[in-house]
């Protein structure tokens, strides 16, 4: 009997994690680029304020589909100015704020590539057959990258190259493990190791990607929500963003 | 709206389903009439698809379809062109994910196959690979049938493993499935709704014809 209420117990506390553990911890939606300074930031934060924090990587657009549909998140950073803005609108989000500007690089596992003047050249190489870029619906730094092969008339010409990612993270991962030639990624990918052991070149013609955030109005945490956010863009956090290639 | 991506999902499930009836019918026949040793580890290693998430079968290909993998280098040397991100690519991935669903029914039909036709067969002198196409095939045609169509819906539903390993290309890639996680992503919904809603008639028709063949093997043609 001990024992069959025992595994009883089990498999409710497994089936509802939540009696077990009542859902005390921030869930935060980051947009993909910012996986690598997010880590550290969070860290850092739960040292400081001994708030737990839970975070999950995806693109822009994604989260902003999951939000309005009522996802339990407490604190969204995305990758543009205009989706925190769209739920501000929708009175979804508190006022969104700037707490980081990316750049976009094009990234290349391959050394015969490292030749490339610019990125352009990097681009147009014969041996260039495959460019990884994210969905351009949902990842603002799909659409700069796109608004720059445009201003250098490449857009139409690397059509045929072009496979698309879910996100960012996965527009690396395809150039990391070599199943695409180059990347267009955030220049935060140069922040880990795996990003160093290979090749970047700094895309000068897409505009800086400005990126904002929101507390979500319906946060079971609003306060802890508000103080993260409040640390998004404290002295400490900034150092940590510029090291790793934001302004 | 953009009807190319039912287009491609009909065309891979097609290519897939031709292909595997013909790659999987000697083995489903090995796994049915021949005893050796290993056989419930080659039994297992064939189930494994069924069970596997489709994220470990979608990492393995992405790394060995690339073009410094194994596979990918063996297409690149053959066809001069690479693997990963490809039709081709997704049909490979859709082969090995649909395997099981293909031998499975074949299997049970060659087993339930009489046994008397084949010693007959054998008597009057017929080579076994001649008794493999004239007698065997022949008889265990509803099994082949019902393969042919599960591979062909299961294909149609594939969707974790070309998120992989697909790429999202537009005619090349981007499948059904893909295309509405992606509209629904996106928030266009209506166009999500059309792709779905076009896919549920054609699944329970598939559905329809599985149970029908069922019931005619059951109670004998």
């Amino acid at each position: 009997m001990k024992t069959r209420l025992t595994i009883l117990g089990l498999a409710i506390c497994l089936v509802f994690p939540s009696l077990a553990r009542a859902g005390d911890k921030l869930m935060v939606a980051v947009a993909a680029n910012y996986m690598v300074p997010f880590q550290e930031i969070r860290e850092l934060f739960v040292k400081k304020y001994h708030i737990e924090v839970e975070q999950t990587f995806a693109s822009t657009g994604k989260f902003y589909a999951q939000i309005i549909h009522g996802a339990p998140y407490d604190l969204f950073l995305a990758a543009d100015e205009q989706r925190p803005k769209l739920l501000f609108d929708q009175g979804l989000a508190t006022e969104p704020f700037i707490y980081a500007t990316g750049r976009l690089i094009v990234w290349t596992a391959k050394a015969d590539l490292r030749q490339a003047k610019n990125w352009q050249d990097l681009i147009k190489s014969s041996a260039v057959q495959k460019i990884a870029i994210a969905n351009i619906e949902n990842a603002p730094y799909a659409t700069a990258a796109k608004i720059a092969l445009e201003k250098v008339g490449l857009w139409d010409s690397v059509q045929g190259k072009l496979v698309f990612a879910q996100d960012v993270a996965q527009v690396f991962q395809y150039a990391h493990t070599g199943a695409v030639d180059v990347g267009f990624c955030p220049l935060s990918v140069m922040g880990n190791d795996l990003g160093q052991s290979g090749f970047y070149l700094k895309v000068d013609q897409a505009p800086p990607i400005v990126q904002a955030a929101c507390v979500i109005k319906n946060s079971k945490h609003r306060e802890a929500a508000e103080e993260l956010a409040a640390f998004l863009t404290s002295a400490e956090v900034m150092a940590i963003k510029q090291r790793i290639g934001y302004e | 709206m953009d009807w190319l991506p039912l287009y491609l999902s009909a065309k891979l499930a097609l290519v897939t389903t031709v292909i595997l009836i013909i790659l999987t019918a000697p083995l489903a026949y090995i796994l049915a009439f021949c005893r050796f040793p290993g056989k419930t580890l080659v039994e297992a290693l064939v189930n494994l698809p069924v069970v596997l998430p489709p994220t470990v079968l979608g990492f393995y290909l992405l790394i060995y379809m690339g073009p410094q993998g194994a596979l990918g280098r063996l297409w690149e040397a053959c066809t001069g062109t690479s693997l990963i991100f490809t039709f081709p690519g997704i049909v490979l991935a859709s082969l090995l994910y649909s395997l099981p669903f293909a031998v499975q029914p074949m299997r049970a039909a060659f087993e339930k196959l009489d046994r008397r036709l084949l010693e007959s067969a054998h008597i009057l002198g017929l080579y076994p690979v001649a008794t493999f196409f004239r007698v065997v095939l022949p008889n265990a045609r509803g099994g082949l049938i019902a393969s042919a169509i599960l591979v062909f819906a299961h294909t149609l539903g594939e969707f974790g493993v070309i998120l992989m390993v697909g790429g999202s290309i537009p005619g090349k890639t981007k499948v059904a499935s893909i295309a509405i996680f992606e509209a629904v992503e996106a928030l266009r919904y209506r166009e999500a709704m059309i792709l779905s809603l076009t896919l549920i008639p054609v699944c329970y028709l598939i559905l329809l014809l599985v149970n029908l063949l069922n019931r005619k093997s059951a109670y004998g043609s």
